[in-house]
């Protein structure tokens, strides 16, 4: 898999823009624009506002969501902030703080 | 091509991707694979690999930095640099180990360290500048006499480069730096003598074998052109 | 000895050679290959491939079409062609040519300068 992977020793502090998916096992704090898929993982961290196509999240997020197909709150995972999505998933056992934006 | 068999990424743990542009200040404990474009800065413990594909401007700083992409920005690395074939880069690099391969281009200094560069022909260029007092020292610190003079503002602009000619916005400066007519007088003086080979070469020559101590590769770069 | 580099224009065995028991001081100029072994100081203006072995030690401005360094070189190093810095050598100076090999192993310090390709956008930021 061709995939972006920031793995679990990397910090970006800043700006992650891109057509491709991303994956994180780090920490990425600022700000992500991508017009695929992102997943953090259990060791994740995103502090940031993330524009996307779909978002999965097993880890943690503090920051603004926006995603224009899909957001996935998954069983562990932290997320502080408000989702905007048309499709929004919260597992059981998801932590989440924020509101929550299903119109269009 | 010539790519070294650890720049393949098999499984590599961070990769920024094709499709990716990362703005800001990377830092982590792990292999970074740049396919990508990254602009800022990047810290690391492990090895740096900028893809054919890959374009770095950022300040590299990491144990080991295999280059076959493009990074415009100083490289410094623990252990090694290695700029494969095709690879281009900007900049200054510090290392203990430096490889360029046939087919890398590259423009900047190296420095490997170790034992301080030899005596070399500085003591022609410093008994020179001797008579005038001030003017030794601005060969010594050209960008010190630029900046304090309240010279034009084209000086003005040029002096913040020329403080730090570690930087890779120093890199091409020399080449202007040396129409520099009006500004430090001296400056052109050392150009001239080191720069007119031929003359220097018969100095040299016919002198003492020179003895004094060499310019850093920097400063010389100022005074050359 | 160590004239084993076949790159650019390599060493004839009509090559001139400087032997280990010669010291050169002053100017030298040639259009054909030549072998240092020994010593020289002051400069080198040669329109052929320079070697520079083992045990050769330069102290001089170097004006060449090609170079392989093996031993020691302190100057500035000019080749129309290419420069190879071998495994085992010390440079310091600033070299400039189009092509510039630095091999592992090799010891250099001073400015390299090649002609370097860059996109548009980039020399910008190069700069």
């Amino acid at each position: 898999m061709a995939n972006t992977v920031i793995g679990s020793t990397i910090v970006i502090d800043g700006e992650i823009t891109g057509d491709e998916d991303l994956v994180v096992q780090g920490t990425v704090k600022g700000r992500v624009g991508l017009r695929q898929n992102i997943y953090v993982e259990e060791s994740g961290i995103l502090e940031a506002n993330v524009e996307t196509a779909t978002i999965t999240i097993l880890g943690t997020v503090t920051g603004d969501v926006v995603a224009s197909e899909r957001a996935e709150l998954k069983s562990n995972c932290r997320v502080v902030g408000d989702i905007h999505a048309p499709r929004i998933l919260i597992a059981d056992g998801a932590s989440f703080k924020g509101n929550v934006d299903m119109d269009g | 091509m010539a790519r070294q068999s650890q720049s393949t990424p098999a499984d590599p743990a961070t990769l920024i991707g094709p499709g990716i542009h990362v703005r800001g200040r990377v830092t982590g404990e792990e292999d970074l694979h740049i396919e990508g474009r990254l602009e800022g800065s990047i810290e690391l413990t492990e090895t740096v690999f900028v893809a054919p594909e890959g374009i770095v401007i950022a300040t590299v700083q990491a144990r080991d930095v295999v280059v076959s992409g493009v990074v415009v920005g100083n490289v410094t690395a623990e252990d090694s640099v290695t700029l494969n074939a095709g690879a281009k880069l900007v900049g200054d690099v510090t290392a203990p180990r430096v490889i360029v391969a046939d087919g890398a281009s590259f423009s900047g200094n190296v420095a490997m360290g170790g034992e301080p560069p030899p005596p070399r022909k500085r003591k022609n260029a410093a008994r020179r500048a001797a008579p005038a007092k001030p003017a030794a020292k601005a060969v010594a610190k050209p960008a010190a006499k630029a900046a304090a003079k309240p010279a034009a503002k084209k000086a003005a602009k040029k002096a913040p480069a020329k403080k730090a000619p570690a930087r890779v916005a120093a890199i091409p400066t020399p080449r202007a730096a040396k129409r520099d007519d009006d500004d430090t007088i001296v400056v052109k003086h050392a150009a001239v003598e080191s720069a007119s080979k031929k003359t220097s070469k018969k100095k040299t020559s016919k002198k003492a074998p020179p003895r004094a101590r060499v310019p850093k590769p920097g400063k010389r770069r100022v005074g050359r052109r | 000895m160590a004239s084993s580099n076949s790159r650019g224009t390599s060493p004839t065995s009509s090559a001139c050679v400087i032997g280990p028991q010669t010291a050169v001081r002053g100017s030298l100029s040639g259009e054909e290959d030549l072998v240092i072994e020994g010593r020289v100081e002051g400069s080198v203006s040669l329109a052929g491939h320079l070697v520079v072995a083992d045990s050769g030690e330069v102290e001089a401005d170097l004006e060449i079409e090609s170079i392989a360094v093996h031993g020691q070189v302190r100057g500035d190093i000019t080749a129309t062609r290419s420069i190879t810095i071998e495994r085992g050598a010390q440079v310091s100076g600033n070299v400039k040519a189009p092509r510039v090999i630095i091999n592992d192993g090799a010891h250099f310090d001073g400015a390299v300068e090649m002609d370097v390709d860059l996109p548009e956008e980039l020399r910008k930021a190069a700069r």
